[in-house]
């Protein structure tokens, strides 16, 4: 009885070292891989600093004035080309309902919508 | 316990050896119950050794637990000389310094077989090194010698290749700051060893990064970045617009600050000439020093702001009340004389407007020294001016203040403040009148209003307001009326004080311009040092001709990038901003 035990209790000694010895050996791995990860993410994390630098250089106010004075017609915005939203005029109304699959054929249909067409720059009775 | 063992096993006492007997008498009593007393001493062993088991179990968990602290922090140092420093960020977020990693080379001369074939191949990959200088280090008998701090990665690759020993790469964390001189005097510089000598920097290194440098613990980039109040395109166009008012009017020194009067802000500051911050060598010249916070100066009649909102907020004088300006003021052997003489009697809006020195004189007098000094102290221009920038100047206070002093002060003479501190100051007079302290990092209204004081009443600020557009509408500030934006503004020129008198020809001018004024956002400085005349200001070097179009310049290019909207047809300041005052 007392024998049947205590082989029972070594075998199960050699398993638990063999496990803990697989479980020691993953960890290592796992260590190892985190190590190598970390590394990477430095690594990674450097070169985006790198580039955000460089990007940063690259969008300096001072050079896009610079390039913008040599290759475009652009040229800084007046008070007076700014307008507030308030100032822009109604919507004209819609010749034709928006869901109508067939607008074109719609308006050929009914010319008469035409006439509701006024807008500020166009009066309705040169239609 | 293990000697007393073979005692308990012993079962008849009778029959032991002698000195087994005596040995037994020596260790119990005669009457003792022996096993007992062994019972109990093995479960005093017992106790023992399950102690022992359990703190071998608990360190063994412990060690599974903590990762070994150990050989990474020694990783850590061998990599990182140059330490990290949080990266610096605008107001939206774009980048004015940041972290760069750089391989630098240094040798173990110790370790060096051949000193002469190593320099040789050294100065073949790397030409610009002094040939000598390096020879010298290599042969010395140091452990440890930087050869060069910064090197690029092709050389790093190519010395590598070279496989000369005792020669080795540090990887350091080098400063850069993408946008060269355009923000230079406000975030300063750091040295080789990535140390803050100037500005925020320095600043960011006072609070603390100094210490966690020390500790090795600042070394990666995981730092929170920080986020200043400036704004780069705003910093952008007024020192664009800086550089070319300098060269239009040849002055020595152009400088532009604008706040935000509401938090205190910093949005923009330039002081030109300025230097590269990735080439700190420029700062020790002295004309690049920042004139707005480490310069004081004679503010000429921009302090006159200060002198009539005082006499306003007195309640003693209205706006209505008028001063004799019909002569020049006698006082001993000085005479003040007004630049833009009227010679007759002025009302408080007009002393304001023609910037009447005669007039803002016998208005700070009417109050009397003390009172006048009080109104300086509480408006903070008598006591140096903190901060975060390390770079602050002392006012020149007079020593012995006497009735000239408070004469002359009133109209901005013989006071010298910082800038900064001035707009500080008239930040306070346009919004509603609460003396914000200046900062450079972001803050929020709320935060504002709990770190001001209520210097003046929220009248007197009105009624300055009106002065200050009123100003621009029809008085010396004409020229910075940009349509849409509803400046106001105050003018200021004052004589340079060369050899101790005050130059006929060497003029300080300065701009103040708050905008809008029926609703204030942001103050504007613009200030030139000796601007000389051109043909297009027909001679004159008053503020009116130089500081003043370029204010105007300035605002048109930086009110759509602050988001102001141009707003149109609005009525002159009399209608506007004194309605809302109610009578005057």
């Amino acid at each position: 009885m007392m024998r049947v035990l205590n082989i029972c209790v070594i075998g199960a000694l050699v398993l638990a070292a063999a496990d803990v010895y697989k479980i020691k050996f993953e960890s290592t791995r796992q260590a190892q891989r985190v190590a190598k990860l970390r590394l990477e993410i430095r690594r990674e994390r450097d070169a985006v600093a790198a580039l955000r630098a460089e990007w940063a250089k690259l969008d300096n106010p001072a050079r896009i004035q610079d390039l913008a004075r040599r290759h475009l017609a652009l040229k800084p915005v007046d008070s007076r080309q700014i307008d507030p939203l308030d100032n822009l005029p109604e919507r004209p109304p819609d010749l034709v309902p928006v869901d109508e699959p067939d607008p074109i054929g719609t308006v050929i249909a009914n010319p008469e919508v035409l006439d509701r067409s006024a807008t500020g720059s166009v009066p309705a009775e040169t239609r | 316990m293990w000697m007393t063992a073979p005692v308990v096993d012993q079962p008849a006492p009778a029959r032991e050896p002698r000195r087994r007997r005596f040995v037994a008498s020596l260790l119990y009593g005669r009457n003792v119950d022996r096993a007992a007393k062994t019972r109990a001493r093995i479960g005093l062993a017992v106790l023992i050794f399950a102690l022992g088991y359990a703190v071998i179990a608990t360190r063994l968990a412990m060690f599974a637990a903590v990762p070994e602290g150990h050989g990474s922090r020694r990783a850590i140092g061998q990599d990182a000389v140059a330490t990290a420093r949080p990266d610096i960020l605008d107001r939206n977020g774009e980048i004015l310094a940041t972290d760069v990693r750089t391989p630098s080379l240094f040798a173990e001369p110790q370790r060096i077989i051949d000193v002469d074939e190593a320099s040789e191949l050294l100065t073949a990959v790397m030409p610009d090194i002094d040939a000598a200088e390096l020879r010298a280090r290599l042969a010395s008998k140091r452990r440890f010698v930087w050869l060069k701090r910064e090197i690029t990665p092709e050389q790093r690759a190519q010395i590598y290749r070279l496989g000369i020993p005792g020669i080795g790469f540090l990887p350091e964390n080098k400063r850069i700051y993408p946008n060269g001189a355009e923000v230079s005097h406000l975030i300063g510089h750091v040295n080789i060893d990535n140390q803050g000598i100037a500005g925020i920097e320095k600043w960011l290194d006072t609070r603390g990064l100094a210490d966690l440098h020390l500790a090795g613990l600042a070394t990666d980039r995981l730092q929170k970045p920080v986020e200043l109040a400036v704004d780069l395109r705003v910093q952008h166009a007024l020192r664009d617009e800086l550089i070319a008012a300098r060269a239009t009017f040849k002055a020595v020194a152009a400088a532009g600050l604008l706040t935000d009067v509401r938090t205190g802000e910093i949005i923009s500051m330039v002081s030109v000439p300025d230097y590269d911050p990735n080439n700190p060598r420029q700062a020790l010249d002295p004309s690049r020093i920042n004139r707005l916070t480490t310069g004081v100066f004679e503010m000429g009649s921009t302090f006159k702001a200060l002198t009539v909102a005082m006499a306003l907020d007195s309640g003693k004088i209205t706006l209505k009340s008028a001063f004799d300006a019909s002569h020049p003021l006698q006082y001993g052997k000085f005479a003040i004389h007004d630049f833009h003489a009227q010679n007759r009697v002025l009302t408080v809006p007009e002393i304001f407007t023609y910037s009447s020195n005669i007039g803002t004189a016998r208005m700070a007098l009417s109050l009397g020294i003390e009172h006048h000094k009080w109104f300086l102290r509480k408006m903070g221009q008598l006591d140096r001016l903190r901060t975060e920038l390390p770079e602050s100047a002392e006012p020149l206070v007079p020593k012995r203040w006497a009735e000239l002093n408070t004469v002359t002060i009133a109209f901005g003479h013989g006071l010298s403040v910082a800038p900064l501190q001035a707009v500080a100051a008239i930040g306070a007079l346009m919004n509603g009148g609460r003396l914000i302290p200046p900062t450079f990092l972001k803050r929020s209204e709320a935060e504002a209003r709990a770190l001001g004081t209520q210097v003046v009443k929220p009248e007197t600020s009105d009624k300055m307001r009106y002065l200050m557009r009123l100003n621009v509408e029809k008085g010396t500030a004409t020229r910075a009326d940009v349509k849409g934006y509803y400046v106001g503004g105050k003018t200021g020129t004052s004589d340079k004080v060369v050899g101790g008198r005050y130059s006929k020809t060497k003029v300080l001018t300065s701009f103040t311009a708050v905008l809008p004024a029926d609703q204030p956002r942001y103050l504007l400085l613009i200030m030139l040092d000796e601007p000389q005349a051109t043909p297009d200001t027909h001679g004159f070097t008053t503020s009116g001709w130089n500081a003043v179009p370029v204010g105007g310049a300035v605002i048109s290019r930086i009110a759509p990038l602050l988001g102001l909207g141009p707003r149109f047809e609005l009525p002159p300041a009399d209608k506007l901003i004194l309605a809302s005052v109610g009578g005057r």
